[in-house]
């Protein structure tokens, strides 16, 4: 075996070369209205078994040609092109999309159906219509272009998590993001240790499409998983025809944006003398040359050397990202499709230090066995990744907070620190840039994603097929925290000579092993027919998936004497260890019934067990049914030019959703005990064990879908074409972790069943084609989105309290709350009073029930969340020039604006057990209003400091030219671009940023502006 | 074709097996937690670890350090009980004031504003409804195993779990009556009253006392902490209950002060100090260890946050953190006359140096004296500065008997006389080095305030100052009672705390206090 591998791998290096020794008819197959090329398109000459299909980058090389021949040029979706051979060395065709036929495959779970047949609220983005530019991760290809698909990253990291909300979100505190399935294996929800997004491990240039299941009709196939709508990842695969080689590469840099309006150091000198003139003297840092000491009755600052930092400039670069790709696509043996690739992304971010590196390779092969009636598919996907984490959230609030005085570096190249005491302590905030540049915590993944499928159709029965998939989705981290000689955070008192020391070395490490499994077995029915049924397909199977989780973690602590680092022994778990697993089994039936062509039934059934529910509860049972009617094909619409589709489609079905393991763990109906850690002990010389909280009788959460659609395409070459649906979503049974009877439980709250949500919204996709010619083309793409989520019933409660977001004042304050009538994470807070300058009046807020006392019964609901979202994006091909550009953004929705919050008072310098100045937000330009002096008592929960979110992002601008035949005619293709990702910004919001998942700007990671150059060759 | 037939054979057999459930599957086991049975067997001293860390409760917020916490809130620090102590029965007194804020504490600082979704209320509510399910549900447990010392360990849980329905009984008048024997139902129980609590802990704790030692570990029940518990129920029964109990108070009190083996401390500071568990006074101490035994609501709580070094040097108190927040007002430093002149050693534990005698601005860390009664350093060895304190809370000490005595007999109770009440209160005067008083100046007004000048920041204040009528109304007044910068009425009502609105929802039959 090891031997065929071998072999396999030699000849696939030897592929390049065995290339370039042939010589036929070549050219290069496009879209008409893109300029992006046609990967798999077939080439023949008409008449004959003679042909082939184009690469990745829509080039193709044909033997055997005679003048004469007629060559026809095909591709599903496409309208066919005969071109008759003259005796021409290149022949570059530019098909139009025909969208009338209507054939694109589309990717469905355990199996495919076409754009034609589909029933559901399916939407498919492909590689023409993705997000272009400086693209790191998969999920930036995708955002803003399908309606009500909602994809917010957290931030400018360069593994940003991606929080993708489908249609809003299904439950309220389980799982809400969609599943994910890569080449038929479901992806875990849970992110290798080290990783803030599970899409990081894909490289961006081998997806082929994204498939998104929007109602339940469609996603009810994978049951149990499918509340949040279903996301299938369809990565490239080998072509039937020549060998076709790609290279792209591309280089992006960085800038900020907006950064957060801090005070400079000659205004923040003058707010100190105007606000706190006993202050002048903690300025800057001491003059050795001079005793003197600030009067602050002069103007100048006695005594003292003012430096001007700008300390979120301090912790910022110029970003560099390069991407390099190489791919590899052919038909080994004329039998062995195969495409093969590798990528090398160098991701520096934004804040310095904050350093990613991903290496991609990727192995796909579709041969065919038995005269074709065995299909074998094998995919695999490796990764390795090695990110330096850093201290994110303390750099970039030591950034804002930093005295803009304070220099950087002492006149001998050390840190600046303010210190206090006699011993060295160091004091206030510490310096941002010795918390990047002295910890360095490498993360590395190695992650490995392969299945292989095998699809035999039955000889005695071919309509029948068999399908096994096997994957398996494991990943390895490795995580290794230390300090480097003057890091501030491991600098701690020694009680036995009373003075601060360096602590560098280990400060952490953790190795985890993830193990998951999927394991697809099914029979597939499928059989047109004549008659008023003209077509049954059926699938009916069974499937198993595990997630494994198994961890170990080095915890060190400072020994309280000595200061020195010490491992912290934990007695009860010498290794903290870690361990989960959970799986999920289930059985599945589907049947499509269309009758006299035009009328098309699915049903489909899941069978769900989950472990993380008690046997008696575990199984749940996810119907679904749709209709859909293709009105173009009665006869009074049959031979219109207008119309040339036009189809209903209603849905309906249930899914269900079980992963509650963020908030009750994966053992959430056993009673079990759990050791204490080593500083959680009591009783001295006893280990202690807590009885964990548990709940028996948890049972599945099922959400119903409703959905009408019409999907329609107009005028000659649809011209306009697009879809329109209407949904409900009706969630029951929520899995809340909420109170509970006082004392009946063994905790205060705990995960439950109670309460039901529900989810209304209309969508609409239109694509708009003004100009098609030759030469030039003009498209227009957009969506709208429409979400509107109510908590409809909370058992008895009238609200709770989500814990994850929180205010960030001293103990943390909770704003948001989830409260029957109103939506989801809606902000519960007091009505600002305004002076009639319009300036608020601090503490003053509005008596709404009029009671005469201002108490908590005199907040109010505010939704945060936007309920309108947009996505547009626009193509231009003049010949061989292509410029493009895509926006998205949103309508309404609120933020949350907690830098003004946290730096908008004017007290705010003033040390608190420190001898150190906070800086403060611009009050002279009205960045915040020198009214407030403090955000004591109510103040933070007052919605003067919520703002509209409503935001216009221009995703990216790329303009780019092809030169074609550059090795020689009809042969290579280079394509060069430049492009400008987060081009810019259109918002009222004061803040930095107001796309904000959790709709609290807090501590923000800016996203960068990007301008990239690139080049794609193909050859 | 033949081969082909074989291998379609082979291929549906093989379906047929993939087919095959993989139901067993489903049955996941942890690796880390563990059952009853696998945790009895992993650690002989299992029992006593359960058992450590319902002890534990009390003073941690939970077991997997300071940021962890046994019960949900906004802030997992705010949850331990031990702060809910301080903040509900100090900061809402005469005594003690606080200057965060922090959602909610203003209106207790301020005794103003009360209303049921304080999370300040909530957070004892669930607490003491944390401990009783726990406690129950470890006593049901270990009923069904073999352990040894299990009368002795299931009655002490038994006692915590009393401690925690005293707490109910005290703060807010009534709640859930949870019993071993109701333990388990899911539909919500019918609501207790405050009579129907009372007679249910003296029950228990009177059962206890013929069961427990009368001596154990540090830091664990004996006799004589049951016996505390059980004097404070009785002593507080007209206000619980209706129904004056005071001689039965003082039996107990006599029993803790004859049977109980402590003895006063030869210097009232020792008792607050870092190595205060080598005490000789106290009766029931509450662990903290800088090491082992983290919370940001153990003395952690009342160290640090008595600390700031805007005004003061903190390692004088042993602390490396400190949390610029309670100051002590003229209602207790008051008492001690003039501060500079005052030969009472309990006067020389406040921190005048920057700060102002009246509390003009509870907001202001200046206003106030901060209370360095409790310190993070060592009363007899040297000590290093920590950011988790390692002083144990005395929750029950000797002197505290002493003055229950001295009441009980002052109340009219049988079983004591007024002389050894004297004798009592003029030991604890004496040991701090102020004047002796005689038999004339021993009244009830002059023991609230000898407890205000010995007691104050131990966690007992309110409780007194209601006992005492003093607490609601006008006819005693404090700095910011009522929000009002020189005291305020408040009405009757605030003798209780509004039964938390989370509480009142998950349990419909439950019902407000009057007045919320």
């Amino acid at each position: 075996m090891k031997t065929i591998y071998t072999k396999l791998l030699l000849l696939l290096l030897l592929l390049p070369f065995t290339a370039l020794a042939q010589s036929t008819l070549k050219g290069n197959i496009s879209d008409a209205t893109s300029g992006q090329p046609i990967p798999g398109a077939n080439v023949i000459v008409e008449g004959t078994s003679n042909g082939t299909s184009t690469d990745m980058d829509g080039n193709f090389t044909l033997a055997n040609v005679k003048k004469g021949d007629r060559i026809v040029v095909s591709f599903i979706g496409y309208s066919n092109q005969v071109v008759e051979y003259t005796g021409q060395a290149t022949l570059n065709v530019a098909l139009q999309e025909d969208a009338t036929q209507l054939q694109e495959v589309v990717v469905i779970g355990y199996g495919t159906t076409t754009k034609k047949d589909a029933t559901g609220a399916v939407d498919v983005v492909s590689s023409k219509d993705f997000n272009k530019g400086a693209i790191a991760n998969a999920d930036q290809l995708l955002v803003g272009r399908s309606p009500g698909v909602r994809i917010t990253n957290a931030g400018g990291q360069p593994d940003a998590a991606p929080n993708i909300r489908i249609r809003g979100g299904s439950s309220l505190s389980a799982q809400n993001n969609p599943l994910i399935v890569i080449d038929g294996v479901p992806l875990d929800y849970v992110s290798p240790a080290g990783s803030g997004n599970p899409l990081a491990m894909l490289n961006p240039n081998d997806i082929e499409s994204f498939t998104i299941l929007k109602d339940a009709s469609a996603t009810a196939i994978y049951g149990s998983r499918a509340s949040n709508g279903v996301i299938l990842v369809t990565t490239k695969k080998g072509t039937s025809g020549k060998p076709q080689f790609s290279y792209s590469a591309n280089v992006a840099f960085g800038k900020v944006g907006k950064t957060v309006d801090m005070m400079d150091s000659k205004t923040f000198t003058k707010f100190i003398q105007e606000y706190h003139p006993d202050l002048t003297n903690m300025l800057g840092v001491d003059d050795p040359s001079n005793a003197l000491s600030d009067d602050p009755t002069t103007p100048e600052i006695e005594g003292r050397i003012l430096s001007n930092t700008n300390w979120q400039d301090a912790i910022m670069r110029t970003s560099i990202m390069t991407d390099n790709n190489f791919s590899a696509s052919g038909n080994l043996f004329k039998v062995l499709p195969i495409r093969a690739s590798v990528g090398y992304l160098k991701n520096e971010g934004l804040v310095k230090t904050s350093d990613y590196e991903r290496y991609t390779g990727s192995l796909k092969l579709t041969p065919s066995f038995l005269d074709d009636h065995l299909k074998v598919e094998l995919n695999a996907k490796g990764t390795q990744s090695k990110k330096n984490a850093i201290d994110e959230a303390s750099a970039i609030a030591g950034s804002l907070n930093m005295d803009p005085t304070k220099p950087i570096y002492n006149a001998d190249g050390s840190y600046a620190q303010v210190t206090s005491g006699t011993n060295g302590k160091l004091d206030g905030q510490y310096n941002p840039v010795n918390l990047l540049n002295e910890r360095r915590r490498p993360e590395e993944i190695k992650k490995l994603l392969a299945n292989l499928q095998l699809d035999y159709k039955m000889h005695f029965l071919p309509e029948l097929r068999a399908i096994v998939n096997m994957g398996v989705e494991a990943s390895r981290s490795n995580i290794t925290e230390t300090f480097s000689d003057k890091a501030f955070s491991a600098y701690q008192l020694d009680n036995t000579d009373n003075t601060y020391k360096y602590h560098p070395g280990k400060n952490y490490g953790e190795t985890q092993t993830i193990t998951n499994r999927t394991f697809d077995t099914y029979l597939a029915y499928t059989k047109n027919l004549t008659g008023f049924v003209t077509r049954v397909d059926a699938q009916a199977g069974h499937t198993y998936q595990d997630f494994k989780n198994d961890g170990y973690k080095d915890i060190y602590r400072y020994n309280s004497v000595t200061g020195e680092r010490e491992v912290a022994v934990n007695e009860q778990n010498p290794n903290n260890r870690y361990y989960t697993k959970a799986a999920i089994e289930s059985y599945f039936g589907r049947a499509n019934v269309d009758l006299a062509d035009k009328y098309l039934f699915t049903f489909t059934l899941r069978a769900d067990g989950s472990s993380l529910f008690r046997k008696d509860n575990r199984w749940g049972y996810f119907p679904g049914a749709a209709f859909a009617w293709r009105i173009n094909d009665e006869n009074f619409l049959k031979n219109s030019q207008v119309v040339n589709n036009l189809k209903l489609r209603l849905g309906y079905g249930q899914t269900g959703q079980q992963d509650i393991t963020s908030i009750a763990g994966y053992y959430p109906t056993s009673a079990l005990y759990e050791p204490g850690d080593p500083n959680g002990q009591y009783l001295p010389g006893y280990n202690t064990y807590s009885p964990k909280a548990f709940n028996d009788q948890l049972e599945w959460e099922v959400t119903t879908t409703y959905n009408v659609g019409l999907d329609f395409a107009f005028f000659k070459n649809d011209i306009l074409s697009g879809s329109v649906d209407v949904y409900k979503r009706d969630t029951d049974n929520l899995l809340v972790k909420a109170s509970v009877p006082s004392g009946q439980y063994l905790t205060n709250e705990i995960t439950q069943n109670i309460g039901s949500l529900t989810n209304k919204g209309v969508e609409i996709d239109l694509r708009l084609k003004p100009i098609t010619t030759d030469n030039f083309s003009w498209e227009v793409l957009g969506n709208l989105a429409y979400n509107i989520g109510e908590i409809t019933d909370l058992g008895n409660r009238s609200s709770f309290d989500p814990a994850e977001i929180k205010l960030p004042t001293s103990t943390g304050i909770t704003f948001i709350r989830q409260a029957v009538g109103q939506q989801p994470y809606a902000a519960y807070v007091f009505e600002q009073l305004y002076d009639s300058s319009g300036r608020p009046i601090v503490g003053a807020y509005k008596d709404r029930n009029g009671d005469g006392v201002i108490t908590n019964d005199d907040k109010y609901y505010t939704a945060m969340r936007p309920n309108w979202t947009f996505g547009f994006s626009t193509n231009f091909t003049y010949k061989n020039i292509d410029l493009s550009a895509s926006f998205h953004g949103q309508l309404d929705g609120q933020v949350y604006n907690a830098a003004k919050l946290q730096g908008g008072w004017t007290d705010r310098p003033v040390p608190n057990n420190s001898n150190s100045l906070n800086n403060v937000l611009d009050f002279y330009n009205g960045a915040a209003d020198p009214r407030f002096t403090n955000i004591q008592g109510n103040i933070p929960l007052s919605d003067y400091y919520i703002e509209n979110g409503a935001f216009l992002r221009c995703d990216n601008i790329t303009l780019g030219y092809r030169f074609n035949d550059v090795i020689k005619n009809g042969y290579g293709s280079i394509r060069l671009y430049a492009a400008v990702n987060n081009a810019f910004l259109v918002t009222n919001y004061s803040g930095q940023d107001p796309e904000n998942f959790n709709t609290l700007d807090s501590n923000f990671y800016p996203r960068p502006r990007q301008w990239s150059f690139g080049l794609n060759f193909d050859f | 074709m033949k081969k082909i037939s074989t291998k379609i054979i082979l291929g549906l057999c093989t379906m047929a097996l993939l087919f095959s459930s993989c139901s067993s599957e489903l049955d996941t086991k942890p690796k880390v937690e563990l059952s009853l049975e696998n945790l009895l067997a992993n650690d002989p001293n299992a029992v006593q670890g359960l058992l450590s860390k319902m002890y534990g409760t009390l003073a941690l917020s939970g077991s997997k350090g300071p940021g962890s916490s046994d019960i949900s809130g906004a802030d997992p620090g705010e949850t331990a009980y031990l702060r809910s102590i301080i903040n509900l029965q100090e900061f809402t007194a005469d005594g003690m004031k606080n200057r965060w804020g922090d959602d909610g504490l203003d209106q207790l600082t301020t005794t103003s504003r009360w209303d049921p979704n304080n999370k300040f209320f909530r957070y004892l509510y669930d607490r003491v409804y944390y401990i009783v399910p726990q406690t129950t549900n470890i006593i049901i447990a270990l009923g069904k195993v073999d352990v040894e010392n299990k009368e002795q360990i299931i009655s002490e849980l038994r006692f915590i779990r009393a401690l925690a329905y005293y707490t109910m009984i005290d703060a807010f008048g009534k709640g859930v009556l949870v019993t071993n024997e109701n333990y388990g139902t899911s539909t919500p129980l019918p609501e207790a009253s405050r009579q129907e609590l009372f007679d249910y802990v003296e029950s228990e704790l009177l059962d206890i006392e013929g069961k427990i030692g009368l001596t154990n570990e540090y830091g664990r029940a004996n006799k004589s902490v049951v016996r505390m518990l059980l004097a404070k129920l009785y002593i507080n029964a007209e206000v619980y209950t209706g129904t004056q109990r005071y001689s039965d108070a003082l039996t107990n009190i006599n029993k803790v002060i004859g049977e109980g083996g402590y003895t006063l401390a030869t210097s009232f500071v020792s008792q607050f100090s870092g190595d205060n568990y080598t005490s000789t006074e106290i009766i029931f101490p509450l662990i903290a260890d800088a090491v082992t035994s983290q919370s940001y609501g153990n003395t952690t709580y009342i160290v640090n946050g008595s600390c700031s070094t805007e005004t003061m040097n903190i390692n004088d108190f042993g602390t490396s953190d400190a949390w610029t927040g309670h100051r002590a007002t003229k209602a207790w430093y008051g008492l001690f006359g003039d501060l500079e002149t005052s030969t009472d050693d309990r006067a020389k534990l406040f921190w005048t140096e920057g700060h102002n005698y009246e509390m003009e601005n509870y907001k202001t860390w200046t206003d106030g004296y901060p209370s360095v009664k409790f310190r993070n350093t060592n009363f007899s060895s040297p000590s290093i500065s920590t950011p988790f304190s390692s002083t144990d809370f005395p929750m029950y000490r000797l002197a505290d008997a002493y003055l229950m005595y001295a009441e009980c007999v002052l109340r009219g109770a049988t079983g004591g006389t007024s002389q050894q009440a004297l004798d009592y209160v003029n030991a604890i005067r004496n040991r701090s080095h102020a004047a002796t008083i005689t038999s004339g100046e021993l009244t009830l007004d002059f023991l609230l305030d000898e407890r205000a000048r010995e007691l104050n920041f131990e966690g007992h204040r309110r409780t007194d100052l209601i006992r005492f009528g003093k607490f609601t109304g006008g006819s005693y007044l404090w700095p910011w009672k009522g929000n009002a910068v020189n005291g305020a009425a408040i009405p009757d009502t605030y003798k209780v705390f509004p039964i938390p609105s989370t509480a009142l929802q998950s349990n419909p039959n439950l019902s407000q206090n009057s007045g919320y």
